[in-house]
């Protein structure tokens, strides 16, 4: 091999060593929800500071968390919605007994571009737009402009609370709306669409989108902790039975002072 | 054809050549320039002294003494600003009830963009995020975060037929006739002296991990987990695609079945690399079992199942450029089958079977599809080599994809997205260079 070769093996050996030194015993892994997601890698960080736990967290939508949890490939799936009767059959085939820990609430906020002139539109004209109904601005006291509708993917748990608060379970959403696949993504389809409309947790939105108020509330910490607020809805950790050990203490983090103020720091609403 | 013409076709095609390969170089040109230039941006940037505060801090880095002292000069003069502001809240709480519900929502909104230019107000409550207890680390961001102190951007939504436009009103205009109309172009003057920028070189961009899913720190677990995905895959795949090769081309016979495994072996190398992610997932991991959740090593299985074609096919264009006579000689005097695939055919062909193997690694270290269910989470530490069997790992590729698309703050921590960019081009180029050398050393000692 030469000089080289040898070289190169030797110091190929020598990170190999040094990588294998550190080695957690004690972990958690958390999957699902990217709306809870920041929740989860905060509250982790902090975790894993205080008591030495090494966490990881994967943000891969709701449904993707219950079919981890439901596998025992994780051991909290973070979900913004509770389990569907057909994955709590799953759940239950497979011995799985999927609880929900409450981590915040969160308020579906309703976004639009912020030259958009429109202030405010009742629910039942939210779920027209997401028909199909109305499909322009003009209907509801905007400008003569195209409704670009923006929803995300099968697999979120924020599709799913919006479907079943807003349009209807089983009502199919208009086959025009354009699907993006995160909360981070919708955020930024809306913020350089002109005609766009949007669903988002409160959490991620910023100034770069318009919040508009659902029949006539603004979504903010106060409306949605005491429910005035239409679109509301809790954020989960959801564990296989009555948590124990870490995870325990990990789900239970929203209750302590400091899970609360990482909570608020972040824009979610406290529970408890 | 005469002459003249075939001249002609001979000029227009080499000027053809010539256009397309200028192209090509100004196309590499406007996909590299911003990586690299955007991607350095991460490691040297001109860091403020809030930069220099979290980094001893969280990293204990840097001097003390120097620190404190800059930290007290930054602190002397932004304590002129906080004053100007103290003095404005006791004016605030002496106005009538109409006047204060007029300003109370406008000076919220200063206090905000000051803490968020500055970090918190000493003596306040430390926040419990280590990204808000800084104020701007980088001065470029600080200057856009001075634009938000200095105006208020409004939309004008008189006319409700048309889309509204966008305009900047001066804060200043807008406290006019009261004090605390001073800080504007108090904070404007002296914000070099509140920050006190200075160009850094931060190393620990590449060696650190990340502090508060990547606002902060670095992003070595992601390089660190780049590198055991992508070498996991080799150790794999390489052994079993040369085996899959010296079988195809000694002892295989040409025939249907092997017509059969050839072109399935063709097949695999263009089906889309998600389709291995999902087979990796309900193989290796809900299966076989090889781990209980996502981890490394479930994701090298996968992804070396993606390179496999590629190294099977590359090594046996290499066994087969072998010159015939080298076999014929080698057989002629007396050596066995076995025995000249080993001393005579493998290491004349092992420059080809590198390189096949080293581009394939490239591929295993940049692609985020099969890791996505396999191997990827969004953040967590570096992991020991003991862990592969059990721990998942962040990677370049796919926290690449997460800044772009899913984090929270995005649009604040592009630098470390390009950063992210960089490191990944310059592993695999430096893989790449790696093969080129190792072929050039090893087709020499062969001639020699």
């Amino acid at each position: 091999m030469g000089r080289l070769g040898k070289t190169i093996a030797v110091i190929g050996f020598g990170v190999l060593v040094a990588f294998g030194q550190a080695e957690a015993k004690n972990n958690i892994v958390i999957d699902g929800s990217t709306t809870v997601g920041p929740l989860a890698k905060s509250f982790a960080a902090y975790f894993t500071k205080k008591y030495n736990v090494a966490i990881t967290v994967s943000e891969s939508g709701s449904g993707n968390g219950a079919k981890s949890l439901i596998n025992k490939t994780c051991d909290i799936a973070s979900m913004s919605r509770s389990m569907k009767p057909q994955e709590l059959v799953a759940a239950k085939s497979k011995g799985v007994n999927p609880v929900n820990n409450v981590a915040a609430l969160d308020g579906l906020a309703i976004v639009v571009h912020p030259s958009n002139p429109v202030r405010s539109l009742t629910t039942a004209q939210i779920a027209d737009i997401y028909k199909g109904k109305i499909s322009n601005w003009r209907q509801v006291g905007g400008p003569n402009a195209p409704i670009v509708v923006i929803q995300r993917e099968s697999n979120s748990g924020t599709q799913e609370s919006f479907k079943e608060l807003v349009v209807g379970k089983e009502v199919p959403v208009t086959k025009n709306a354009e699907t993006q696949a995160s909360n981070g993504a919708v955020k930024n389809r809306v913020s350089l669409t002109r005609g766009a409309i949007g669903f988002l947790g409160l959490g991620f939105t910023d100034a770069s989108v318009k919040k508009i108020a659902v029949n006539g509330v603004m979504p903010n910490p106060v409306t949605v902790k005491n429910g005035t607020y239409p679109l509301s809805r809790p954020l989960f950790f959801v564990t296989n039975g009555q948590p124990t050990g870490s995870v325990k203490q990990f789900v239970e983090l929203p209750k302590t002072a400091e899970g609360k103020r990482i909570i608020t720091e972040l824009g979610f609403v406290n529970k408890y | 054809m005469n002459l003249g013409t075939r001249k002609l076709l001979d000029q227009s095609f080499t000027a053809l050549g010539i256009g397309s390969i200028v192209i090509m170089g100004m196309m590499l040109l406007v996909v590299l320039v911003p990586i690299l230039t955007n991607g350095i941006s991460a490691n040297v940037f001109k860091g403020t002294i809030e930069h220099r505060r979290m980094q001893y801090n969280e990293f204990h880095r840097g001097d003390r003494d120097a620190l404190q002292r800059e930290i007290s000069e930054a602190a002397a003069t932004r304590k002129t600003a906080y004053d100007m502001m103290s003095t404005f809240e006791a004016e605030l709480n002496q106005m009538d009830e109409v006047k204060q519900a007029e300003y109370r929502d406008k000076y919220n909104q200063v206090k905000d963009a000051v803490k968020s230019l500055l970090g918190p107000k000493p003596g306040d409550e430390l926040p419990e995020l280590t990204r808000f207890r800084y104020g701007q680390t980088r001065w470029e961001k600080a200057q856009e975060r001075l634009r938000e102190v200095l105006y208020e951007k409004k939309w004008d939504y008189s006319n409700p037929d048309i889309a509204a436009k966008e305009y900047l009103v001066s804060r200043a205009e807008s406290f006019q006739g009261t004090s605390l109309v001073k800080l504007f172009p108090y904070v404007e003057t002296n914000i070099d002296r509140m920050l006190l920028p200075k160009w850094t070189i931060y190393w620990g961009f590449i060696f650190d991990s990340s502090i508060d899913s990547h606002i902060f720190g670095g992003i070595w677990p992601e390089i660190q987990g780049t590198m055991f995905l992508a070498i996991g895959a080799m150790l794999f795949a390489f052994p079993l695609g040369v085996i899959a090769a010296i079988y195809f081309t000694e002892y295989a016979r040409e025939g249907f079945f092997n017509s059969l495994l050839r072109s399935a072996n063709s097949t695999l190398a263009g089906v889309p690399s998600i389709v291995f992610g999902l087979f990796g997932l309900a193989f290796f991991i809900n299966t076989l079992k090889v781990s209980e959740s996502k981890s490394v090593i479930a994701g090298s299985l996968t992804l070396a199942i993606m390179i496999l074609p590629t190294i099977i096919r590359s090594a046996e264009e290499a066994i087969l450029a072998v010159p015939k006579t080298y076999r014929e000689a080698s057989l002629g005097l007396g050596s066995t089958k076995w025995n000249t695939i080993v001393t005579v055919i493998l290491p004349a062909a092992l420059p080809g079977i590198l390189t096949g193997g080293v581009i394939s690694l490239g591929r295993a270290a940049g692609e985020t599809a099969p890791i996505i269910f396999t191997a990827a989470v969004s953040v967590g530490s570096a992991i020991g080599l003991a862990d592969v069997f059990n721990s998942p790992t962040p990677a370049l590729s796919w926290n690449i994809y997460n800044l772009a698309s899913e984090h929270e703050a995005a649009s604040e921590i592009r630098h470390v997205q390009y950063g992210m960019v960089l490191a990944l081009v310059t592993i695999v180029l430096l893989l790449n260079l790696t093969a080129i050398i190792l072929r050039a050393r090893i087709s020499k000692k062969l001639k020699g």
